[in-house]
């Protein structure tokens, strides 16, 4: 989860999100180019008395400022456009949960070896206990190996809402009437937190997600689910 | 006795020769704010990724979390 005045990412869980934030880091490198370069020309501009009213036909200058930009944006485009197609790859997931969205909590199947089904609903305050968080911890959370291909499918009873994990780098939107898709691969055992990231009523921001990442061989001889 | 004459000074294209001569250092500049994030953040970000998963143990880390009692499903 973010610690208190965070503002940059959260730390990776999965090979995804290192390469998304090598990327944001990359992005962000050229937009402290583009930044500094037009506050150095702003500054030009305030500090001088001199002038020139009667500027026409730059023409190499409109040039360069024409061909810079579209090789800037292909810098961009060609290293998101990789992070893209790697998050399509196939990758012969080896366990598939199912998670709906409802108003307001998350249903999680787990069918593939039997048939799990539990909700998970956000801790109201009255019930926490000390050390659980806030708007974040919730009853049942979903427990899933580690350093193993996981397969998501992502669903909705009512209305749109979006299951989100900022650490794994997820983000997809649960639609009514659609199975939507998303893989990833954990690097790291821990408790991760997401949130509801798709207006869906009154208490959208308090249906959280909490996943409960643990050794595949732990996994593997059926931890108890806490339900 | 003749005056002293001073050479005549540049009268036009103070303002292009300002822009001109400033746009090289900006240019220069920003490069150099680009190279600096780079160095100073996006790799040694990269670097600290590397040495943390280069003798990373999961059941080492897994037993000190159980320990500290973080998990529900495992005690």
């Amino acid at each position: 989860m973010a610690h208190a005045a965070q503002v940059g990412l959260q730390d990776a869980t999965s090979p995804i999100m290192e390469e998304l934030i090598i990327f944001h880091d990359h992005a962000l490198m050229i937009i402290f180019l583009i930044c500094f370069l037009v506050l150095y020309a702003l500054f030009l501009t305030l500090t001088t008395k001199l002038t020139n009213t009667s500027i026409s036909d730059a023409q190499e200058m409109e040039t360069v400022w024409t061909i810079l930009p579209a090789i800037i944006l292909v810098l961009i485009a060609l290293p998101s456009l990789r992070i893209l197609y790697m998050t399509d790859e196939v990758n012969d997931p080896s366990f598939t949960i199912k998670s709906i969205g409802h108003q307001w909590y998350w249903t999680y199947e787990y069918t593939d070896y039997g048939g799990l089904i539990f909700n998970s609903y956000m801790l109201p305050p009255l019930f926490l206990e000390p050390g659980d968080l806030r708007l974040l911890d919730v009853d049942n959370r979903v427990v899933l190996p580690v350093e193993a291909p996981v397969r998501m499918m992502i669903t909705s009873q009512d209305v749109l809402h979006s299951w989100a994990v900022p650490t794994l780098g997820l983000k997809t939107d649960a639609i009514p009437g659609r199975l939507n898709q998303t893989t990833f691969t954990a690097t790291r055992p821990g408790v991760y937190y997401g949130q509801c990231s798709e207006i869906c009523g009154a208490n959208h921001s308090f249906m959280p997600i909490v996943l409960e990442l643990i050794p595949l061989k732990i996994f593997e001889m059926g931890p108890v689910f806490t339900l | 006795m003749a005056p002293e004459v001073l050479p005549k000074p540049r009268m036009r294209g103070l303002l292009a020769r300002r822009l001109r001569n400033h746009m090289a250092v900006a240019f220069m500049l920003s490069l150099g704010v680009a190279a600096l994030y780079k160095f100073r953040v996006a790799d040694q970000r990269k670097k600290a990724y590397a040495d943390f998963y280069r003798n990373y143990d999961v059941m080492k880390d897994f037993e000190e979390m159980r320990k500290a009692g973080i998990f529900q499903s495992v005690k």
